[in-house]
């Protein structure tokens, strides 16, 4: 049986020794200061932290999934049926009720991930897949695939567009969801128990754990990070569209992967998140200020993806393989 | 006797579910169960039966590979291009284009180790740029050559001439699958690695054929697409990874691999587009038949935990000599 209280921290939550993705986060941030116009700005920079809280703040959710071994596809989705379920909810519910009912749909797509995924035994691809098609066919069908307005409000754009102490919401819910995730991966209970279902299912139930039961609070809790996200996204563009954010699942993922967190599951850190999330959003701006076609950002997101999950695998095998191909 | 419980009943499921399905829409829509319109789906599955059969492939090994749709319109539109320089016959580079996406999907699982999520979402990612940085921004590219509406829809004895040549293609996977050492060594990798490496094959070469059949499958449906519409689509092909895996699945695919026959996984391609086209013939709206793919991928999901679960309770009576077949 486990112990209620486990000295020390759980060794899955270690850094890689050099941190490899912070180096290369602020490798790419000087060559970026260096060689892209206009990038070192304040404007832009704080442009580009905005753009990385909503990522960030999925990708935390993101993190969680991968950290229970699974994967997410179903966060744009979803996000894009919350806002549509906000817009239709606000002209009857005001906007914080509407703001929330929007969350409560994300939590609620989670949640039907977790069931299926741990209490079905589906696998993550297939499930979140499928989840992906409900939830984005719903959003269209509601408003017949149209974006819907939303009337205009001081709470209803305060999410994205509201300051505290000057500093940008967007980015304080960031640091908050930071926070947050480290909080329950660290200190938690149910963060413990999430390594221990990812690192090995198994196991997890053999030690008497209700592993279904994990999985299901896991995607939920990943569907409630989603939800701010959410939030925040349909204040900004304040209207219901049904194909609100196409990219954020692959976006989050990439940014887990390029973090160094092993989509194996069983290990991950919040640093890395971040750092993953950085380097994403700073390729992302680059490549519009360089004034790339938008469509190199897929590109370089595809290749860094698999160029951060090949330097994973360690360095003798890529050497081994290396050598081979010489040969 | 092979007992029933070791193959027959997961690929009875396509079939059984089409004949459900059509009973329901005919029941539902007059206009449904009349022989235009199975001729009509007859002409519009072979896209989908094509990407599903190349999905078969990944799946079999016990992968994925979500770039599919990517690569379809990839190879696509590269094949217009080359045909409008090079003449019609050049449609056909779609399907080397398709076989080089594949190749590394394959290098990459098999090789270096990746596993199949990760790489082939890679690829989708990086694939769906290169495809609308060649045409620009994602312009459609008119097939300026010839004219191939003529061989894509109009029918000679019950389905169009390219519709013919889909099904061939789909006739020589099943000799591969069956027949060929590299289809026997497929199916055994999915049911046991261990094996294929006691046999003295390699693993990771056959792994990356897999992955090269369901790149150059997705190519020869990318270049069925283009000579259907007319024109390379850059940004066409979306979703339709996901159609691919439903129709595998529900084509008795094991997601756990190692099991897989080509007619059934035809006839789940069949099953997704009867329902597709049963649904728009009812009038609801088309939206609403992307709720239903979602919900049928899911479905089929279900099944194939109920086919193993309930087949793992049957199979314990009868004693099964090979895991593969």
């Amino acid at each position: 049986m486990m112990s209620k209280r486990l000295p020390g921290r759980p060794s899955s939550l270690r850094l890689p020794r050099p941190p490899a993705v912070a180096l290369v986060c602020l490798g790419l941030f000087l060559l970026c200061c260096l060689f892209v116009p206009r990038f070192a700005s304040f404007g832009n920079l704080e442009n580009v932290l905005r753009v990385a809280a909503i990522l960030c703040i999925v990708a935390c959710g993101q993190a969680i999934v991968i950290i229970l071994g699974g994967i997410e596809f179903s966060f744009g989705a979803s996000v894009a049926l919350a806002s549509v379920v906000t817009v239709m909810a606000l002209p009857a519910a005001g906007p914080i009720a509407g703001l929330a009912a929007g969350g409560a749909t994300v939590i609620g797509v989670g949640a039907v991930n977790g069931w299926l995924v741990g209490r079905m035994g589906l696998p993550p691809v297939i499930a979140t897949l499928g989840t992906l098609m409900i939830a984005s066919g719903t959003a269209a069908w509601l408003v017949g695939g149209l974006p819907l307005d939303a009337p205009p409000s001081a709470a209803f754009s305060w999410p994205a567009r509201g300051r505290v102490l000057g500093i940008p919401v967007p980015i304080l819910a960031a640091m908050l969801a930071c926070v947050v995730l480290h909080g329950l991966l660290a200190y938690g209970r149910i963060g413990r128990l999430w390594y221990h279902v990812g690192a090995n299912p198994l196991a997890a139930r053999l030690a008497g754990i209700d592993v279904a039961r994990i999985i299901l609070l896991g995607y939920a809790a990943a569907g409630a990070f989603c939800a701010v996200g959410a939030i925040i996204l349909t204040s900004r563009v304040a209207s219901g569209q049904p194909a609100l954010a196409p990219n954020l699942p692959f976006e989050t993922i990439a940014a887990c992967a390029i973090g160094g967190l092993p989509l194996s599951g069983g290990r991950g850190h919040v640093l890395q998140v971040v750092f993953g999330v950085l380097t994403v959003a700073m390729l992302n701006n680059a490549v519009v200020l360089i004034n790339l076609p938008v469509a190199w950002q897929l590109v370089l997101l595809g290749l860094a993806v698999l160029a951060a999950v090949g330097l994973q695998k360690d360095w003798a095998a890529l050497k081994r393989l290396a050598g081979r191909a010489t040969r | 006797m092979r007992p029933l419980s070791d193959s027959g009943a997961r690929f009875l499921v396509a079939p059984a579910s089409i004949l459900a399905a059509s009973a329901l829409f005919g029941l539902a829509t007059p206009g449904f169960l009349t022989l235009d319109n199975g001729l009509s789906i007859a002409g519009q599955i072979w896209i989908l039966a094509l990407l599903a059969v190349g999905q078969m492939f990944a799946i079999t090994v016990r992968g994925f590979d979500i770039s599919v749709g990517a690569v379809a319109a990839l190879s696509g539109t590269l094949g217009v291009m080359a045909a409008n320089a090079f003449g019609m016959p050049a449609l056909l580079l779609a399907v080397p284009v398709g076989f080089a996406c594949g190749t590394v999907n394959g290098w990459l699982v098999g090789r270096a180790g990746f596993q199949p999520i990760v790489a082939t979402l890679g690829t989708l990612l990086a694939v769906k740029g290169l495809a609308l940085l060649v045409t620009g921004d994602g312009q459609a590219v008119p097939l300026a050559a010839g004219d191939t509406a003529g061989l894509a829809f109009d029918a000679v004895i019950g389905l169009p001439p390219l519709g013919w040549a889909a099904l061939a293609c789909i006739a020589l996977a099943h000799v591969l699958l069956r027949h060929l050492v590299l289809g026997r060594r497929i199916l055994m990798l999915g049911s046991n690695p261990e094996a294929v490496a006691l046999v003295g094959g390699a693993p990771w070469r056959i792994e990356m054929s897999a992955y090269q059949l369901c790149g150059a499958f997705a190519g020869l449906a990318g270049a069925l697409m283009a000579a259907r519409a007319g024109a390379g689509l850059p940004t066409e092909g979306a979703g339709m990874e996901l159609q691919s895996i439903a129709a595998a699945v529900i084509g008795g695919t094991a997601l756990a691999g190692g099991r897989a026959n080509v007619w059934a996984v035809l006839a789940g391609a069949a099953f997704v587009q009867v329902v597709l086209t049963g649904l728009n013939l009812s009038g609801v709206s088309p939206f609403f038949a992307q709720i239903a793919v979602g919900a049928v991928i899911i479905a089929s999901g279900l099944m194939d935990m109920g086919l193993r679960f309930l087949l793992s309770r049957l199979s314990r009576t009868f004693r099964q000599q090979g895991t593969f077949q």
